[in-house]
């Protein structure tokens, strides 16, 4: 079959080969970048943050009459309480370790900063952004961290010191990601460090694998992976405690945790919101995400199956519209296989035009959303798989009405119009 | 060539059962130009038909340049259509969307025919009914005497064994239809089998031999009786 003859028939119906052309590079453009934002937001999503999530959970509460951290006996007050909490929790049967935590990855409440490889406020900006998380030496393990380089917090290295206090630690252990941004050579272990623009050195004395920040924005895209943990107990009327229950034993774990609490000091606030697991902290971080693929995800589906339904619909009526040109054809010898390769041909051709258009606009849209939305540039492979599906759907879409027309019988053609 | 035996075509609804042709025998020779005329819903149309292989038959058998055809499946049956018959319609039939060129060419393609052949064939059948000029317009741009020359020259582009033409001046003026009929008879005398349906006395009478048709079967209008008085009303017409 050559195209000559098809090409010049669809000349004389440019109507509805117009509208459906254009149909199929509206639907691939679109459909092309809403798979690659919906891609991105999968891959988003899944992201491991360096923990090991399973078995953690987290307590937020706060102490009610607590004193107000503003003068050192009340500071040591304050600690003291918080000393007494995570003795109780780690003494439940059903935890390994518990670790005080200012936040965690995913959470969305930070305390981020600078970090700098000079010493003074000229220099505030630093040379590299950073979330910072305080907590004791049982943190690597509560949180599952993977030590690559160097050594964890002891007891000794811990101090505690009020929420507002704006000293820096003295050592620190950060992410590998920071530190080789900071140390391109990778010899960080070791160095001095100056953080928020301070004159106080800060030692770094351990490497971490990988560490989210708490933040999941676009705004957090420059520092993902940039976390300093400092040994310092934080001193509020607030307190965080991330929780590793043993194994399998979560669920007891968190159902233990707010009665130990309550019978170490009953003052205090623990609601259903307080005792959170780290899946359920993740779900909900990312929850826009998730609704913005499926959002993506259905209105592609609903785009294509419009498609779709376009092209049965068109196909349809020129079935209809050349009934008797079928069985025309058909006696002059045309089998069956030929008229449903016909319109097969026919829809390819049409599709082929779309899918040309359709690959100019979805580049178009791309280079739209990278200019306004701070969009990656779209990769060549979705733009070819989508004209591999459009086309695949065109034909799929174009199969019954084609065999419709298949079957009409040659003796049509002697039938009066 | 044609030869149709104790063939019969039945309609059959859940209640009824209508016989379109009934013990039907017919036997064209290769080369003859025959006229098959009958009345309104005698049943000429659904012997050219199932001749042109466009339907099927219920019962009897058709031999077709030789062939045995009752059992041949779908693709077997167009390919004899593409390869041995030529269609002229009262209607034409040409495919509004294709210009002239493109309608003839459009049996060649089915048959598989290398590109320079179908070309020459094209304009060799265009010559042949003087159209040779109007290759490149379209049918609605042409005459109905001239679609009519197009739908023929489609018919001999193939070369076909046979001609089956059904009411093929039943569209046009006498002048139209008059120069139709010679290009039929020029056709005929240069050895083609023509089977020509018509219920124009006129138009039989042009032809080799005619075949009379009277509630789906062959009739011999001289041996009966019922139409001797019409037959002396139109004579010479019949064979």
């Amino acid at each position: 079959m050559t195209l000559h003859p098809m090409i010049a028939a669809l000349r004389r119906h440019k109507a509805g080969v117009v509208l459906i052309a254009l149909q199929i590079a509206l639907t691939l453009a679109i459909v092309c970048n809403a798979v690659f934002i919906i891609g991105q937001r999968i891959q988003r999503v899944n992201r491991p943050t360096g923990l090991d999530e399973s078995n953690l959970f987290l307590v937020s509460q706060q102490w009610v009459g607590a004193p107000s951290g503003d003068d050192p006996a009340s500071v040591d007050k304050l600690d003291s309480m918080q000393q007494a909490d995570l003795a109780a929790l780690r003494s439940l049967p059903d935890v390994a370790s518990v670790a005080p935590i200012n936040s965690l990855p995913l959470l969305n409440s930070s305390w981020n900063g600078s970090v700098a490889l000079q010493p003074g406020k000229d220099l505030r900006a630093g040379n590299a952004r950073t979330t910072y998380y305080f907590s004791d030496e049982q943190v690597l393990s509560t949180l599952g961290l993977h030590l690559v380089a160097g050594r964890a917090f002891t007891a000794a290295d811990v101090q505690h010191q009020a929420m507002h206090d704006q000293r820096g630690p003295s050592i620190v252990i950060m992410t590998k990601a920071l530190a080789d941004k900071l140390f391109p050579k990778g010899d960080a272990l070791g160095k001095v460090i100056y953080l928020n623009g301070d004159a106080a050195p800060t030692t770094i004395v351990g490497l971490v694998e990988r560490m989210q920040v708490p933040g999941v924005g676009s705004w957090t895209n420059s520092f993902t992976w940039n976390a300093t943990l400092a040994p310092t107990r934080l001193n509020a009327n607030f307190s965080r405690y991330a929780i590793r229950a043993k194994p399998g034993r979560l669920a007891a774990a968190m159902h233990a945790a707010t009665p130990a609490l309550y019978a170490t000091n009953p003052m205090r606030v623990l609601d259903d919101d307080s005792v959170k697991s780290f899946a359920d902290i993740r779900a909900e971080a990312y929850r826009a995400d998730v609704g913005m693929a499926i959002l993506m995800g259905v209105v592609c589906l609903i785009l294509l199956a419009v498609t779709a339904a376009g092209i049965v619909g068109l196909t349809s009526f020129w079935v209809g519209q050349r009934h008797r040109q079928i069985g025309v054809r058909r006696a002059l010898g045309a089998r069956k296989v030929d008229i449903l390769h016909y319109f097969q041909m026919e829809n390819l051709v049409i599709a082929s035009v779309g899918a040309v258009i359709g690959l100019l606009l979805a580049i178009g849209l791309n280079l739209l959303l990278m200019k306004h939305f701070e969009m990656d540039r779209l990769p060549v492979i979705y733009v070819l798989t989508g004209i591999v599906v459009v086309l695949a759907l065109g034909q799929g879409a174009v199969f019954v009405p084609a065999r419709r027309a298949s079957n009409v019988p040659p003796v049509t053609a002697t039938r009066a119009v | 060539m044609l030869k149709m035996t104790h063939l019969s075509k039945v309609y059959r609804t859940e209640v009824v059962e209508t016989y379109a042709l009934r013990d039907f025998n017919i036997d064209v020779k290769e080369g003859e130009f025959v006229a098959v005329t009958g009345p309104s819903g005698s049943g000429k149309t659904t012997f050219l038909t199932i001749a042109g292989l466009l339907e099927t038959f219920s019962g009897g058998e058709y031999h077709l340049d030789g062939i045995e055809v009752s059992n041949l499946n779908d693709n077997a049956r167009s390919k004899i259509r593409n390869e041995k018959i030529g269609f002229i319609f009262q209607a034409f039939n040409l495919i509004p969307d294709l210009n002239v060129f493109d309608n003839i060419e459009v049996p060649l393609r089915y048959r598989g025919m290398k590109a320079a052949e179908r070309k020459q064939r094209i304009m060799d059948s265009l010559e042949r009914v003087g159209l040779a000029s109007r290759a490149k317009h379209y049918p609605a741009e042409l005459s109905g005497g001239q679609q009519q020359r197009v739908a023929i020259a489609r018919a001999l582009a193939g070369s076909p064994r046979l001609l089956l033409a059904d009411e093929p001046t039943g569209n046009l003026d006498t002048q139209m239809a008059r120069s139709v009929l010679e290009l039929l008879e020029d056709i005929h005398r240069e050895g083609a089998t023509i089977v020509m349906v018509t219920h124009d006395p006129e138009l039989a009478a042009r032809a080799q031999r005619n075949v009379h048709i009277i509630d789906g079967q062959v009739v011999d209008l001289s041996e009966d009786p019922r139409f001797h008085v019409v037959h002396a009303e139109h004579t010479g017409t019949n064979a």
